[in-house]
């Protein structure tokens, strides 16, 4: 079978701040349709910079990102199109309602003429209550809010997902069902990134898994190889280590 | 894309606690201030016109004996303003009418000393109203529209799709501006309305152009204070970081630097007051007839001196015949020199002012607020502009009625050696029912914007300025 090209790749990927701190260090990674990796690591490693650098909020200081093998830096409006992000916390106007919140990220994502019903919909999907379609978000909790954030990344219908830290505060119960959306998003070949802090979960649903430690990405391990190794030791292990670089 | 945006920002706006106060404001206090404005322009014009019949009456009533007495004070009135509703301006500083006597022109007392003691906290006119008012809402409704969706992160939200840069700002200006202009708008035409109702002459002559301008003017410089706080909401980072500068900016604008610019044309050019001016007419003047009157003392003495009795009277001796010319010559040259010290202590005083107020204006338009008060003010007919074509009439009158009423009369008064004096007059018929009425040539509309290219030209940079500095941040904006 020929090898499907990546939705997302980080081509030797580099990013130092004005500060001089290397954020990211030539960095390269390649996530293929239908699979989830997970970037684990301490604060400050490098995995929001990686994702920030994948929507073109930064531009990097070395290397290439690229979503459906478009170049982030030369053309960002264009590779936009083909990825949908989620962040920690998701962010909305807390004066809409979802279903205002969920139809302005949808225009902005390129669906028009979206009716009511195909919001809600999508809304059902991801398991939101009915009685909060039309009620103002500045009353969610988080859970809700990250289920109305994942609503936005399902009904964009991009290729490649973006997820930074999206379990994080989550209850357990909140958290499952967020991972059993992402689920159904991989099996409908979408590429997803999550960075995360979250060992367990990320050894449940990531199809290879990365750590990333001052900006480099120290191991890499698929599914398989997980099975019989103990991941918490690995990662410990390498935070425990000593440090890379003096700079 | 830009409607999506534009869509989201009135509906944020509308949603916001902000949008019913700024809508209340607007809906009561621009029609009230109208109202309260027309009723005070209406008391004015009765007086006027009671003012206008008297002093008519009194002008009729003027015999040449009068004239010949030095008694004769004419009164010219300034009719007041019918736009004085929008904004005050010079309205009641500018005094209400002149008097014009045969030494030359003072000013009468000026419309404030009708007015109520809250006058000296300002004014509440139209123009105040969205000088103080509205472009402080204006700058708070832009100040967190950047930096506030920066800190709650849903910038982020919106940059991952594919949205241009500019096409963000151009949707958040647009958007913003519109849920502010709407309000303004429906409150504009409320109180147009009021003004109609009233029988303001809102119709017929320039007026409906000028109304037009007044809010076409608003308009834009309601968009000036917005952009500029769009300006400083995409240099914060954090919402309350931008509501701090944009009260420095508020206060600098529309304080400090209109004041300031007073302060420093007044410390650099001192000018002396009109009072003054016309005091150190009056004393030239009669400095120059007594001066006058002794010189014809002395040549009258030397002529008559020794002439037998009823020379002076008869205008065949030849004492007579060698006098008369002598007396027209010294009076001619008195004439001619009053007349040029005259025009000269006028011109020294236009050009003091002229110096004084170039740099007032050059330095408060540095403020668009002053820009705006300016324009408006000049379109209101209550300005600068107002105040030069006024003193223009006064000038002109005054020379009007030199020719038809004072020349009528020709005063010989000496002063003799001896210390005794003596006056001789000479009149020609004066029809006081012919005499010229006092009127002020209105300035045209191409007038007030030749006369307002800076201001115009402060509003205009006022509003570029800012969102090129708010486009230029905005697209290298790292966000993070």
């Amino acid at each position: 079978m020929a090898k499907q090209q990546p939705i997302l790749k980080a081509d030797d990927l580099s990013k130092r701040y004005e500060d001089g701190v290397l954020a990211v260090d030539h960095l390269n990674l390649n996530i293929y349709p239908g699979e989830v990796y997970c970037l684990l690591g301490a604060n400050g490693a490098g995995k929001t910079t990686t994702i920030n650098l994948f929507l073109n909020f930064i531009p990097p200081t070395t290397g290439t990102c690229y979503v459906n093998g478009i170049d982030v830096t030369k053309d960002p409006l264009e590779a936009k199109k083909y990825v949908s992000f989620v962040s920690e916390n998701v962010m909305l106007y807390g004066n809409f309602t979802a279903r205002q919140n969920l139809d302005f990220f949808a225009k902005l994502g390129g669906k028009t003429n979206l009716a009511k019903n195909d919001y809600y919909q999508v809304m059902r999907r991801v398991s939101l209550q009915e009685k909060a379609f039309e009620q103002r978000v500045k009353n969610f909790s988080k859970g809700m809010r990250q289920k109305l954030g994942i609503s936005i990344a399902v009904i964009k219908d991009a290729p490649g997902i973006l997820l930074d830290e999206p379990t994080s505060g989550l209850d357990p119960k909140a958290a499952e069902e967020f991972l059993e959306i992402l689920n159904e998003l991989k099996k409908e070949g979408k590429a997803i990134l999550m960075s995360t802090h979250d060992i367990f979960r990320a050894k449940e649903i990531g199809d290879r898994v990365g750590i990333m430690k001052e900006g480099r990405l120290v191991m890499e391990r698929t599914r398989e190889e997980l099975q019989y190794e103990d991941l918490v030791k690995i990662y410990i292990d390498y935070m425990k280590s000593e440090p890379l670089t003096l700079s | 894309m830009l409607k999506t945006i534009i869509k989201k920002e009135v509906l944020e706006t509308i949603f916001s606690y902000r949008f019913p106060l700024f809508a209340i404001i607007c809906l009561l206090l621009i029609p009230l201030g109208m109202t309260v404005n027309q009723a005070s322009y209406a008391k004015r014009v009765r007086d006027y016109s009671e003012q206008v019949r008297l002093a008519d009456e009194a002008a009729a009533a003027i015999k040449i004996q009068d004239v010949m007495a030095g008694t004769v004070a004419v009164k010219g009135f300034r009719r007041p303003a019918p736009l004085s509703v929008f904004t005050q301006g010079f309205e009641s500083t500018l005094p209400r009418y002149y008097e014009f006597t045969q030494d030359g022109f003072k000013p009468g007392e000026s419309a404030s000393d009708d007015e109520s003691i809250l006058s000296v906290q300002g004014k509440v006119d139209f123009v105040f109203l969205v000088q103080m008012v509205i472009s402080l809402i204006a700058l708070l409704f832009a100040s967190d529209m950047v930096s506030g969706e920066k800190e709650a992160g849903t910038l982020r939200a919106m940059l991952a799709n594919s949205l241009p840069r500019d096409t963000l700002l151009a949707g958040k200006i647009g958007g913003g501006y519109l849920a502010l202009w709407v309000p303004f708008l429906v409150a504009f035409l409320l109180g147009t309305v009021v003004l109609m109702l009233a029988a303001l002459p809102l119709f017929g002559g320039d007026a409906t152009a000028r109304v037009l301008i007044i809010f076409l003017a608003t308009s834009l410089f309601i968009l000036t204070y917005f952009t500029i706080g769009i300006a400083v909401s995409t240099s914060a980072a954090k919402a309350r970081t931008s509501l701090v500068a944009i009260f420095i900016v508020w206060v600098a604008f529309q304080l400090i630097i209109p004041k300031l610019g007073d302060m420093v044309a007044r410390l650099v050019y001192p000018v002396r007051t009109e009072t003054a001016v016309s005091l150190q007419k009056s004393l030239l003047v009669r400095s120059l007839d007594i001066e006058t009157a002794k010189e014809l003392g002395r040549q009258f003495d030397l002529i008559f001196g020794a002439a037998p009795k009823g020379a002076v009277d008869d205008e065949k001796s030849p004492e007579r015949k060698k006098w008369d010319p002598i007396r027209d010559d010294i009076q001619l040259r008195t004439r001619e020199r009053k007349g040029q010290q005259l025009a000269a202590i006028d011109e020294t005083y236009i050009q003091e002012r002229r110096r004084q107020t170039n740099l007032a204006v050059n330095l408060s338009l540095v403020s668009p607020s002053a820009a705006f008060a300016r324009f408006v003010a000049d379109v209101c007919g209550t300005g600068e502009l107002e105040r030069a074509k006024y003193i223009e009439a006064v000038r002109s009158h005054q020379k009007a009625l030199d020719n038809e009423l004072f020349s009528k009369v020709k005063r010989t008064l000496m002063m003799h050696e001896g210390g005794g004096m003596s006056m001789s007059f000479s009149a020609m018929p004066v029809d006081a029912s012919k005499l010229p009425k006092f009127s002020i040539v209105p300035a045209s509309i191409a007038e007030t914007f030749k006369a307002n290219v800076r201001s115009l030209l402060s509003l205009l940079f006022w509003l570029i300025a800012p969102f090129a500095y708010a486009y230029v941040r905005f697209i290298k904006y790292d966000v993070r």
